[in-house]
């Protein structure tokens, strides 16, 4: 008897590894069924990596992990040409890109001109080399790691960057709880490696899947709508941390981009997948807008002199569009 | 009682829960409710007569519309009109509602309560007011009877009544002017007894209340199984509960009592049939059909 596999398998297999951070595995789940990159944002220490790792291991796929640092080159990423004397021709070395999981490690690391170097593996999926160009594996992947407590020699990400990743996740720390249960399971020698627990090609069926989840007309105007907020904001008011009533568009500089309105609709296509309907309800979009939205947005320093979390503000603007 | 409804009252059924969807969208004004009443013309109306259901609302404020003021569903009555009023005076606004309806099936049914959503202005949290509700007995027409047993037996009683009936008059008249001519000094007016106020805080039987509503929308969403009928039923059941406008299922879900049994059962089932694709309307509204039923019976 086959037994058809589902993504809330390839779900279970990751908790089984990683205690708690079930909104990492739930973003690197619809990051996979929306053919979209995720941006991690943590300390270190927080299984960012293991769960990228994981996945690769539970879909039996490649898995390559990039430490971006000031000296690296783009070459170092998508590959290079190599002259070979004995033949007298060019010779191309693929990058590290080519994988299925990418982990782009500390990417705020290196200068920009390197994290553009994955902005044609990213959106475009193939990588120009010389004259040529290659297609990337699929499914192909990004999660990007970036470390907010520590800012020295680091690059802010481009804006053209950001918007390539479909969502951006913060990674708290794990509950007491959670962390006593890390504590016993990684206490062990051999700990257990990830079963595989679905291929490549379930990955690209789950995908047409999610392609097909109907997402109705009311749904499509909220989504339309919470995007639209982001750019007049003029009634949406938020508190600042002494306080204060603002508004929140005298905190933003930029709203989010139409990228953001597919994205929220491939999210809630994805999450309603991974919940086992193949319609989206108002809760799916919901529960995706502030990590496809964060990102987007562009603050301007009142947000930082009010002392007010980007968070909040995003929360807020989420809060002022009423749910159909 | 045998509930038989005809395609246009559906439609006038449909067209009075689109009305009091209306204003779900409006802020929450600040009032001081004072009087807050549910009344008819007749509590037993009969069948195919119209009569007038009548919503009176008495707020200390001025205002110059009452806002999220929800009638119920009439889904037993075909609706012939509505009218509404506000005045306005020192003394605050007096708001008057007649809906002119007529009922095609004799009977017993009860007419929920209207509701009232606003922040309370004595402590400025928001609350919802409730009407009292309003029992009919729906008695079959007169000329009905007379048709379906003995017609001229009954037009030869009915000319005798008659010919009684002017007599009596006649003699009343008569009265009235000898009384009128021998009055002599005009008697004080006897001042109108002044009716009890109805408490808006008035208990009422809550699971009584969501039943009548509940068979109501049952009424709606069987009789037109359409998107828009399940997202007006979906919206009518989470006023029933008390969720505001613009949560998600998820929010309502969390809400104390709706996490589990027939009414979370309820809640999935309306949100199914209000975001599923086309070809699965049907069978989804089947299931809320389905679900209303399971817990209307958890009601009683």
């Amino acid at each position: 008897m086959t037994v058809e596999r589902q993504p809330s398998d390839l779900r279970a297999a990751l908790a089984k590894t990683i205690v708690g951070q079930e909104g990492v595995i739930e973003a690197l789940l619809l990051a996979l069924l929306s053919n979209g990159h995720v941006l991690l944002e943590g300390p270190p220490g927080l299984a960012k990596t293991l769960a990228c790792r994981s996945l690769a291991a539970a879909l039996e796929g490649d898995f390559k992990r990039i430490q971006f640092t000031p000296d690296l080159l783009p070459s170092d990423i998508v590959g290079t040409r190599i002259f070979d004397q004995r033949e007298s021709s060019f010779a191309t070395v693929l990058g590290p890109i080519f994988a299925n999981v990418v982990l782009a490690d500390e990417i705020n690391r290196a200068p920009a001109k390197v994290q553009s170097a994955l902005l044609e593996a990213m959106q475009e999926r193939q990588v120009t080399i010389g004259p040529e160009s290659h297609v990337l594996p699929d499914p192909f992947v990004v999660m990007a790691t970036m470390n907010p407590l520590d800012s020295e020699g680091t690059y802010a990400l481009p804006i053209a960057q950001m918007d390539r990743f479909l969502m951006k996740i913060s990674v708290g720390y794990p509950t007491r709880d959670e962390e006593l249960q890390i504590l016993d399971r990684f206490a062990m020698a051999d700990t257990q490696p990830v079963r595989c627990v679905a291929t490549l090609d379930d990955v690209r069926a789950w995908r047409a899947a999610a392609h097909a989840v109907h997402v109705d007309e009311k749904l499509k105007r909220y989504i339309v709508d919470l995007v639209a907020i982001t750019r007049a904001a003029q009634n949406v008011a938020v508190k600042s941390a002494g306080s204060a009533s603002l508004k929140a568009a005298e905190l933003i500089d930029y709203g989010a981009s139409p990228r953001a309105t597919l994205a929220l609709a491939f999210l809630a296509r994805g999450r309603a997948l991974l919940d086992g309907r193949d319609f989206a309800l108002p809760d799916d979009v919901r529960a995706v807008a502030a990590p496809a939205l964060r990102h987007r947005i562009g603050f301007n320093y009142r947000l930082a002199t009010e002392n007010v979390s980007a968070d909040v503000v995003i929360d807020a603007m989420i809060a002022a569009i009423p749910a159909p | 009682m045998a509930r038989k409804l005809t395609a246009p009252l559906i439609l006038v059924v449909v067209a009075f829960l689109a009305s009091a969807g209306a204003g779900r969208g409006q802020m929450l004004q600040r009032l001081t409710v004072e009087a807050f009443v549910l009344s008819a013309d007749t509590m037993q109306p009969q069948v195919d007569e119209p009569f007038h259901v009548v919503v009176t609302l008495h707020v200390r404020e001025r205002v110059s519309a009452i806002n999220n003021l929800q009638l119920p569903m009439l889904a037993q009555l075909e609706l012939l009109g509505d009218e509404r009023q506000t005045v306005t005076d020192p003394r605050g606004t007096q708001y008057r509602e007649v809906v002119t309806v007529v009922v095609h099936a004799a009977g017993r049914f009860t007419i929920a309560p209207a509701t009232l959503q606003a922040i309370d202005a004595r402590d400025g949290k928001p609350k919802q007011w409730f009407t009292n509700d309003l029992p009919l007995s729906v008695r079959s027409s007169p000329t009905r009877i007379a048709s379906g047993v003995a017609a001229g037996l009954f037009s030869q009683i009915a000319r005798i009544l008659a010919a009684l009936i002017w007599l009596a008059l006649l003699v009343g008249a008569a009265l009235l002017a000898i009384f009128l001519l021998r009055r002599r000094a005009p008697v004080a007016p006897v001042p109108a007894p002044v009716a009890e106020p109805v408490s808006y805080q008035r208990v009422l039987s809550d699971a009584q209340r969501r039943r009548h509503i509940i068979e109501d929308a049952l009424l709606v969403l069987r009789a037109e199984r359409t998107r828009s009928a399940a997202v007006r039923v979906r919206a009518a059941v989470w006023r029933v509960i008390g969720a505001p406008e613009g949560e998600t299922l998820g929010d309502v879900l969390r809400r104390p009592g709706c996490s589990e049994g027939p009414l979370r059962d309820l809640l999935v089932a309306l949100e199914r049939s209000a975001f599923t694709y086309d070809e699965d309307l049907a069978a989804a509204v089947e299931d809320a059909c389905a679900a209303l039923e399971r817990y209307a019976e958890s009601l009683t």
